[in-house]
């Protein structure tokens, strides 16, 4: 007897669908093999589907058993397979057909119960595109399956309700998305809880606005990670698309929590910096995203900046231009989105505390020089805004009465930022980009005249400040940046003259 | 590395050598090796300049300030070619069109540090001079560094010490020049400075306080010929003159600025750009100081 059910595997974030057949021959010695270039994983997952049938109470025939993963030839991976191949099984064995159109996923457990399983977003996705009208997944994948309207996505809790369901014994209602079910991971600062740094702020402020990315540099305990952790709460939140790009990528790296839902707000990373390359951009066999890709939509922040190895920093180049990564593999090529802002800081110096107003650096210069250029000139490059963030004195600042009154909350600064970002977006409709940041120096002559005055200014800057050509454009983009924060058509002298603050000082 | 020269040495018998220094006696070397244009006029009134390598912001501005003031009259600046005060000695001088004398720690075919190759070219270019009494490319060594120092202070009539720490090798510059009956000035900077502490020694011990390029040059009896550069830019808006005021009582960050003022930090950025570009105030180390 031969039965065929329709499961699917992810191969980066594209879903490939995979004919699970199972055949029980009535004749030969009793073996359960499994065939189609299975993973260990999957190898395994003889035991645990013999384990889960019979300490479900259902019968696991004592029979030649042969299960073969169509299309042969694509290597397959994870443990989502245990559902499929269980339910061929046990349906031959309880001679029952199968639900048409219906797509089984889920790994389970050896009492039976399923778990928690990666991807069941991109299951959905799939079964929608492909017509499937039905989708059985654990109960705890369930949520995150729902999202995905237009398919029934019947949460299952173990073997034996399933085939109480299939039996007609009981009925399994289908999920209904339930939003977001656990609080959502909010920022954990908000802007106003960041005393003093106003020039910090307001660069954050821009980087959010415009998409830029941001630099930087400070002496320990000045807040440059406070800030960085405030700046996804001034970042616009996710769009419908962009919600389920980012739980996409979520869901195939297994990040998404049980009854988990879509992710709503932009993402935070924060990677060690001994963070591996693969760890960084995304890789392995079957190539999984990286923290640029965890990233997309949000925020990377590289504390410690100058601590990354330099093969780590380089390989950020190519996703920083293009939004986007290809890893390629001997067996796969995927693709990952990564489009991110990206936060480094770093200490002025080795000890930290070159500049510091009390403590005092013991760094020779040889030292310092050394240390400034660990970090890649490239990545530096990329990098628009550039600000210094010095200590804060406590005492000054208390000094400051009502200063905590001139704090704005970062509700405040976010309903800025999204209107600067729909001015960009109206902009931009017929370019294929979203942000200043993402400008081509095409578009900044199309869309970023300078009058006499600013073309003046900046040269004169030019000159003063020993600026490179790409500095020039850099500065463009910021001051088209602010100029949309306002509201303004066009990019006048005060917005250049702030955007030229935000210079980098290297020279 | 330069190609050396073997006609590039003075030795002590030579008519071209040194005056001040052939009167140390047993401290004046045998023979120096040079670089550049040796021209004996350019003996004739040195003024060490020495100072922390570690310097302040502070210590950057007085020195430009004094040392732009005394090397344009025609005073030879002297000074270690060691990065901090002395780099910044080199530069001012160089920058005014004055002229300036480095002593290399090094052999004469070295540079030393050598990431200073800039300002070592600068200098052979502008009539400057790289002077060592080591030849070749013999290596700077941790005994090396004060006997630089002692042809520092021989080469000068006067040392002018800015900014100095507790064990500075500035104060080994000026106690060669005591030994030598040279004139020891003492720039003075704030008390809380840890920089200050050798000052503040230097001038127990009766050195001549600095209050102005004038004191120096009294002593070479110079006057300054030419005034102080002018060049006030017309202050704008009432921001800028705020801003102006709290400049000069104190150095500040935008920041601190934008708190005191209770203003944006955008605006202050906005206006303290347009400000720099115009040369009303500079930046250091994040910090804006006015120019003067």
């Amino acid at each position: 007897m031969f039965v065929k059910v329709p499961s699917a595997t992810n191969l980066g974030l594209e879903t490939i669908g995979v004919d699970v057949e199972v055949n029980i021959a009535s004749r030969g010695l009793p073996v359960f093999e499994i065939v189609g270039l299975p993973s260990k994983a999957i190898d395994e997952s003889r035991e645990r589907v013999r384990t889960a049938i019979i300490n479900s109470g259902l019968e696991f025939p004592f029979r030649r058993i042969i299960v073969n993963l169509a299309p042969a030839d694509l290597p397959k991976e994870g443990s989502f397979y245990d559902l499929p191949i269980a339910v061929g099984i046990v349906s031959q064995v309880l001679k029952i057909g199968l639900p048409k159109n219906s797509l089984f996923f889920g790994e389970l457990s050896l009492d039976g119960t399923l778990r928690h399983t990666r991807g069941a977003l991109l299951l959905a996705l799939f079964a929608k595109e492909q017509g499937f009208e039905n989708i059985f997944v654990p109960k705890q994948s369930a949520n995150e399956a729902a999202i995905i309207k237009g398919v029934n996505v019947y949460p299952i809790e173990n073997l034996y309700q399933l085939f109480s369901h299939l039996l007609g014994k009981t009925q399994v209602k289908p999920a209904e998305y339930q939003g977001q079910v656990r609080r959502g991971e909010e920022p954990e600062f908000d802007m106003k809880e960041v005393l003093g740094q106003e020039q910090a702020k307001r660069a954050m402020e821009i980087a959010a606005a415009g998409g830029h990315n941001l630099f930087m540099l400070g002496s320990p305990g000045s807040g440059k990670t406070m800030l960085a952790r405030a700046l996804p709460g001034i970042l616009p939140a996710l769009g419908e698309e962009e919600s389920l790009e980012v739980t996409k990528i979520y869901s195939v790296s297994g990040q998404i929590p049980p009854e988990g839902s879509l992710m709503t707000i932009c993402p935070f990373r924060s990677p060690h910096h001994t963070i591996s390359q693969a760890g960084l951009i995304g890789g392995g066999s079957n190539p999984r995203p990286g923290e640029i890709s965890l990233a997309h939509r949000g925020v990377l922040f590289l504390d410690e900046f100058s601590e990354f190895p330099r093969s780590v920093m380089e390989a950020l180049r190519q996703p920083m231009e293009d939004g986007k990564l290809t890893i390629s593999r001997s067996k796969a090529q995927v693709n990952y989105p990564a489009r991110f802002i990206l936060v480094a800081s770093s200490n002025p110096c080795p000890c930290g505390y070159l500049y510091h107003p009390k403590k005092k650096c013991i760094c020779t210069e040889r030292e310092i020089r050394k240390y400034r250029k660990r970090v890649s000139g490239p990545i530096l490059d990329r990098i628009d805004l550039h600000v210094e963030v010095p200590v804060v004195d406590i005492r000054e600042l208390s000094q400051h009465q009502g200063l905590r009154d001139f704090l704005e909350p970062s509700n405040k600064i976010r309903e800025r930022v999204i209107k600067a970002r729909e001015i960009q977006r109206k902009r931009f409709s017929a370019e294929g980009i979203f942000t200043n940041a993402e400008m081509k120096n095409t578009h900044i002559k199309k869309y970023c005249p300078l009058s006499q005055e600013v073309k003046r200014i900046l040269s004169q800057a030019g000159l003063s400040f020993n600026l490179s050509a790409r500095a020039y454009f850099k500065m463009i983009k910021i001051a088209r940046t602010i100029a949309d924060l306002e509201g303004a058509e066009e990019v006048a002298v005060p917005h250049m003259a702030e955007a030229l603050q935000y210079r980098s000082k290297e020279n | 590395m330069v190609n050396s020269n073997i006609e590039n040495i003075v030795p002590i018998s030579d008519s071209r050598y040194p005056k001040l220094l052939k009167v140390l006696g047993k401290d004046a070397p045998k023979q120096l090796y040079y670089k550049g244009n040796w021209e004996e006029g350019i003996f004739e009134n040195c003024l060490a300049v020495v100072g922390s390598r570690r310097m302040t912001s502070y210590g950057r501005q007085i020195t430009e300030k004094l040392v732009s003031e005394i090397a344009s009259v025609g005073i030879t600046i002297v000074s270690g070619f060691m990065y901090g005060i002395d780099a910044v000695s080199h530069k001012a001088a160089i920058d005014v069109g004055g002229r300036t004398i480095a002593v290399m720690p090094c052999g004469i075919d070295l540079i030393h540090p050598d990431y200073q190759k800039d300002l070592y070219q600068e200098i052979l270019e502008n009539k400057g001079l790289v002077i060592s009494e080591y030849e070749g490319n013999f290596l700077p060594t941790l005994w090396t560094y004060p006997r630089r120092n002692r042809l520092v202070a021989g080469l000068s009539k006067a040392v002018m010490v800015v900014e100095a720490g507790e064990k500075s090798g500035s104060l080994i510059t000026a106690n060669f020049a005591k030994k030598y009956k040279r004139k020891v000035f003492a720039v003075p900077g704030p008390l809380t400075s840890s920089l200050s502490k050798g000052i503040c020694q230097l001038i127990k011990e009766g050195a001549d306080v600095v209050t102005g390029a004038s004191d120096v040059l009294d002593f070479f009896g110079k006057r300054l010929t030419i005034k102080a550069t002018e060049t006030r830019v017309s202050v704008n808006s009432l921001i800028e003159q705020k801003i102006i005021q709290k400049l000069q009582q104190e150095s500040m960050e935008i920041d601190a600025l934008s708190r005191t003022l209770g203003i944006s930090a955008a605006e202050i950025g906005t206006v303290v750009s347009l400000m720099q570009i115009k040369g009303l105030v500079f930046n250091e180390n994040g910090k804006y100081y006015i120019k003067n």
